[in-house]
């Protein structure tokens, strides 16, 4: 009887030792699961991309903002962000200095020459870029890097030449998006 | 027999502590889920990123019934759920702080809850886009 007791004793924090297991793995999960704030910079940085790609061209054709007397129109690099209705300087005081969390950049490239760009220009934090052209082996290491995305699209001048444009947008704003 | 029926009490209770752990755990992950804290981040970045997909003159109805019934729970009118100041959605589910997240889109936007006939909220809320410094109406 009395090695009974024991065994039974022994089973009763045998179990009591699963069930605190259990319920710390599970609590574990959830805070692993719902801690970090939702990374959403993949889509907002595709929105931006695909923002920027409707201001440039309507059905295939070059907005004729974009040229003047046959040339690009460098003007156009200036009031781009205003025209394509973008605001980026959003968040007063975000981040430790306050700086802008997007940022963007549009080249336009003949057929002729796909590696020097014929037009370029951009707007908003030039720090963010470097971050696209660091490779992300390790996932949580490089987590707090901006997001980008290169968007390509073929497009025509009024005077039917053809140029390959490419779209680079970035979105900083880690702290609202990654663990710190 | 009196030691037959002592083994099925203590199994019978054994069951009833497991059930109330279970209940207790699927309980918790249910209400961590449906937070205040992670539902306004969540209903904050949706509402972002749709106002940074719209155009001026669009009408967005987006479907906010599970942050109507935490905002009533915790006592909040849900007229006061979503505020957007400038640039800003701002989504307070509980009377401690809220969620706030940027959109780049350059538009004003009104938002409201949505109600029906008799006045009661619906769970909806409207968000009227229109073009900056462009008067109501």
């Amino acid at each position: 009887m009395d090695n009974k007791k024991g065994t039974d004793k022994l089973l009763s924090i045998y179990w009591f030792v699963m069930l605190t297991l259990i319920a710390g793995g599970v609590f574990a999960m959830v805070y692993v699961f719902y801690g970090p704030p939702y990374d959403v910079r993949e889509i907002e940085s595709e929105i931006l991309a695909e923002r920027i790609a409707d201001c440039i061209s309507k059905q295939g054709v070059i907005n004729s903002d974009f040229f003047v007397d046959g040339k690009f129109n460098a003007a156009i690099s200036e009031s781009f962000t205003e025209r394509c209705n973008f605001n980026f300087d959003v968040e007063k005081g975000y981040g430790d200095t306050g700086e802008i969390q997007y940022f963007y950049e549009v080249e336009f490239y003949t057929l002729k020459d796909t590696v020097n760009p014929a037009f370029s220009f951009y707007d908003g934090n030039n720090n963010w870029k470097a971050d696209c052209f660091i490779k992300k082996e390790n996932n949580k290491e490089y987590a707090k890097l901006a997001k980008c995305k290169e968007k390509r699209l073929y497009a025509l001048s009024k005077e039917g030449d053809q140029y390959l444009i490419k779209i680079l947008s970035v979105i900083g704003k880690s702290e609202k998006n990654v663990k710190q | 027999m009196k030691k037959k029926g002592t083994i099925l009490v203590e199994n019978i209770v054994f069951i009833i502590l497991n059930l109330l752990f279970l209940s207790i755990l699927v309980l918790f992950l249910m209400r961590q889920g449906s937070g205040a804290i992670v539902l306004g981040q969540t209903y904050s970045k949706q509402i972002s990123m749709v106002i940074d997909s719209a155009k001026p003159d669009m009408i967005i109805k987006m479907d906010m019934d599970k942050g109507k019934k935490l905002a009533e729970k915790n006592g909040l009118d849900f007229n006061d759920a979503v505020k957007i100041e400038g640039n800003t959605v701002i989504v307070k589910l509980s009377k401690k702080g809220g969620y706030s997240y940027s959109f780049f889109n350059n538009v004003d936007v009104s938002p409201y809850p949505a109600k029906d006939e008799k006045g009661e909220y619906t769970g909806m809320y409207v968000f009227v886009v229109r073009e900056k410094g462009v008067e109501n109406g």
